[in-house]
């Protein structure tokens, strides 16, 4: 069956997804929309796709799509995707995947009740490397349940056309967001822990404004965040979301009571850490000689993959839409488990209203 | 400095990307040729200090407005051009992604003309346009491309979303005119070089794989001096009798790519690699291929429509400035690659 696919939203993000379904076969894109109709006009253009809409109920009459990508700012996904479920859609709605938790819930539930699917754009959970740190998890690598998770994301200030149009105006939709410039940017990074904590989960979060985000005029606008958190089970999780920390660090680390993994998503690299013991100065040779062959391993790896076509800028993203859609065909459970995109909402939601600066809470 | 002129000093004048590279030299142009009821439109996170020491030089222009706003806003287009006769138009959306730059080049451009037909007092729009909206794909090389020749049919293929936003743009201008009778000017200066702009034009070579590629070899550079440019810029908003017109704005003495390179090196030297055309058309040509064979696995950042774009080869004329706009580049180009220069020691 091939799937009729509408993206609602044709902003920067939408090429990406019109560019990932294309390199999926057996679908199509049928229309566009966006309350802008000029910007739907662009992308349909540029990629040859026939209906344009500047409103999302006549375009979801007319074409009655299975699937619809939602890729506009946050505040509008949780209305759309609601109506998009409506009138009998799947729904891929990018991250954020709602504003707030209990908005996700609602979504999910009907979704549920409907008999839909939906998915979150957590597209890094989906890179080769992810995928790879994933199965070695499900082979039992760590040694039992996970002791520990580290993640840690980047933001480079450096380029000025993200976040001059943000500071420049409090009317910016990344302003109005509760959690503002980390509500936007953090998802990927709660979404891996999400994943492997239970429900059970207490945050402690702390946030604070750097010096240049101060002299670039961020006025109330927080740039680093730092949070821990532990679940029901003990598992605890540390978050690292920085502007400021060079070279910038995005990665995810799972510890076990036996092993751990290292998974580099700036490099799409996966180091395993064994635990065993050497003898002597063997302590300070081998370990470092272990681990250079496994960062040739990764080269190598990367490489093959690339040659073979495997790896891709966009790896992640196709993976995800791919399993998506397989999950819609075949009526399976979508790829991402509904528990982690609420987990995921639930703890930014406990973020945000710990860090919430003084001058907002008004 | 006077000219005949469609507005008279009482008229309002907007200039849009007026903290930017060219807009602070159209500003200084109209400030001099006695203009001062100005409306400077910035964005609110710019640094003014550029726009402020222009400003400082001219007593008389205490009363020019700085208006902060974005013009992805139609309310604040609807600030900027309320009782305004003529809008300087240099705003432009330099975005990688076509969406980007098409919303802060063509979706900006809309909010401002129904703006300005709303609520100003419009006798005419002058739109900063570029060379990017040229194709020489079907031309031979080193023909002359004036303004003629055919735009670019697929930005797309050609992986220039500047480009896009810039032919979007100006057909949205066009369509003004012949629909809602808006009289436009459009300029497209070529490679505007200057004191604020460091880097090298990608038509000279580039820096992608870590050291300089030189690729311009002997071809003729569309180079402008900025504040030549900025001349052409505020004639043609000022000139009576040619709206509907498009100008190249191009200097008299145009450089090679090895020359305008050597000049360059002079300040300080750095290690450049020399690559024929022949060459690089080969390599894009390859890229291209390989990038469709695997479906953007590499972007399509090198392709033959770009090799000809910028590294064909062309020859460039500037009669039409000349003739109609009476424009003559004010600074010569030995003067202009002294100032230009001094911003590297
Ligand atoms: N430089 C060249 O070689 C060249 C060649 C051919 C044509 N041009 C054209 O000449 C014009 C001026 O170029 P430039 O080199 O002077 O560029 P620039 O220095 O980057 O100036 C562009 C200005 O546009 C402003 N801007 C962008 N988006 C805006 C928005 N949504 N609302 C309000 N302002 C916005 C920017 O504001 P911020 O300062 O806040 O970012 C900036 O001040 C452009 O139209 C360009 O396409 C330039």
């Amino acid at each position: 069956m091939k799937l009729r696919i509408a993206i609602i939203g044709c902003g920067k993000i939408a090429d990406q997804h019109v560019q990932a379904a294309h390199r999926i076969g057996n679908c199509e894109i049928v229309a566009v929309c966006d309350r802008e109709k000029l910007m739907a006009e662009q992308l349909a253009e540029r990629f040859k796709i026939s209906g344009v809409f500047g409103d999302a109920e006549e375009m979801l009459k007319q074409f009655s799509p299975d699937v619809v990508h939602i890729t506009t700012p946050p505040l509008g996904h949780f209305p759309l995707a609601k109506l998009c479920l409506e009138h009998g859609s799947n729904v891929y709605l990018e991250k954020p995947f709602t504003v707030t938790a209990a908005e996700a819930q609602e979504l999910v539930a009907l979704a549920e009740q409907k008999n839909l699917r939906l998915t979150a754009g957590h597209n890094y959970q989906f890179t080769l490397e992810m995928l790879e740190m994933r199965r070695l998890v499900a082979s039992g690598f760590l040694g039992g349940a996970a002791v520990h998770l580290e993640s840690h994301w980047a933001y480079d200030l450096s380029d000025p056309t993200y976040v001059s149009p943000i500071l420049g105006s409090k009317t910016h939709w990344v302003r109005q967001l509760p959690g503002q410039l980390f509500h936007n940017l953090i998802s990927h990074s709660t979404a891996r822990l999400a994943e492997f904590l239970d429900d059970d989960v207490m945050v402690s979060a702390q946030a604070h404004q750097s010096v240049r985000m101060k002299n670039l005029g961020g006025q109330e606008v927080q740039d680093e965040l730092r949070v821990l958190l532990r679940d029901g089970k003990g598992t605890t999780a540390f978050l690292c979301f920085s502007t400021q920390i060079k070279p910038g660090l995005n990665s995810f680390r799972i510890c076990g009571p036996k092993n751990s993994l290292l998974v580099e998503n700036g490099s799409g690299s996966l180091l395993l850490n064994r635990a065993g013991s050497h003898k002597s100065y063997l302590t300070y040779f081998l370990p470092p000689l272990k681990a250079a062959r496994q960062h040739l391993r990764n080269a190598r790896v990367n490489i093959v993959d690339f040659l073979r076509g495997r790896l891709h800028q966009d790896s992640g993203m196709k993976e995800l839409i791919e399993q998506f859609y397989v999950s819609i065909r075949q009526k399976n459970a979508p790829p991402i488990p509904y528990r982690e995109i609420v987990l995921t909402a639930r703890i930014m939601d406990e973020i945000f209203a710990q860090i919430k600066p003084e001058d907002s809470a008004t | 400095m006077s000219v005949e002129s469609i507005v008279t000093p009482a008229d309002k004048i907007l200039i849009t990307g007026s903290n930017g590279f060219i807009g602070t030299r159209a500003l200084e142009n109209l400030l001099a040729r006695g203009f001062f009821n100005l409306r400077c439109f910035v964005r609110p996170s710019s640094k003014l200090e550029k726009l402020q020491k222009i400003l400082a030089q001219f007593p008389a222009a205490k009363n020019v407005e700085i208006v902060a706003g974005d013009l992805l806003s139609r309310e604040d287009c609807r600030r900027a051009a309320k009782d305004v006769a003529v809008i300087v138009h240099l705003a432009a959306g330099f975005d990688k992604s076509f969406a980007g730059a098409f919303m802060n080049s063509a979706l900006a451009t809309r909010n401002l003309l129904d703006a300005f037909l709303e609520l100003g007092k419009p006798r005419r729009f002058v739109n900063v346009s570029s060379f990017a909206v040229y194709s020489n794909f079907k031309m031979e090389r080193h023909a002359l491309l004036d303004e003629n020749c055919p735009l670019e049919t697929e930005p797309q293929a050609r992986n220039d979303a500047y480009g896009f936003g810039k032919l979007k743009q100006e057909q949205l201008v066009r369509d003004y005119g012949a629909q809602r009778g808006l009289k436009w000017v459009i300029l497209r200066p070529g490679m505007v070089y200057g004191p604020g702009k460091s880097d090298l034009s990608g038509r000279i070579g580039i820096n992608t794989f870590g050291f300089f590629i030189h690729l311009g070899g002997r071809n003729e550079m569309p180079m402008t001096f900025v504040d030549n440019c900025a001349d052409a810029i505020v004639l043609a908003a000022l000139k009576p009798g040619v709206d509907g017109e498009i100008f190249n704005v191009v200097d008299d003495e145009r450089w090679t790519s090895k020359e305008f390179l050597a000049a360059r090196k002079e300040t300080k030297n750095f290690f450049s690699v020399w690559l024929p055309y022949p060459l690089m058309k080969f390599g894009c040509g390859l890229w291209e291929n390989f990038s469709k064979k695997r479906h953007g696995q590499l972007p399509p950042v090198f392709n033959r429509r770009r090799c000809a774009a910028e590294w064909g080869g062309n020859t460039f004329s500037n009669e039409k400035l000349h003739k109609l706009l009476g424009w003559s580049p004010k600074i010569k180009t030995v003067d202009a690659m002294k100032l230009f220069l001094a911003q590297y020691k």
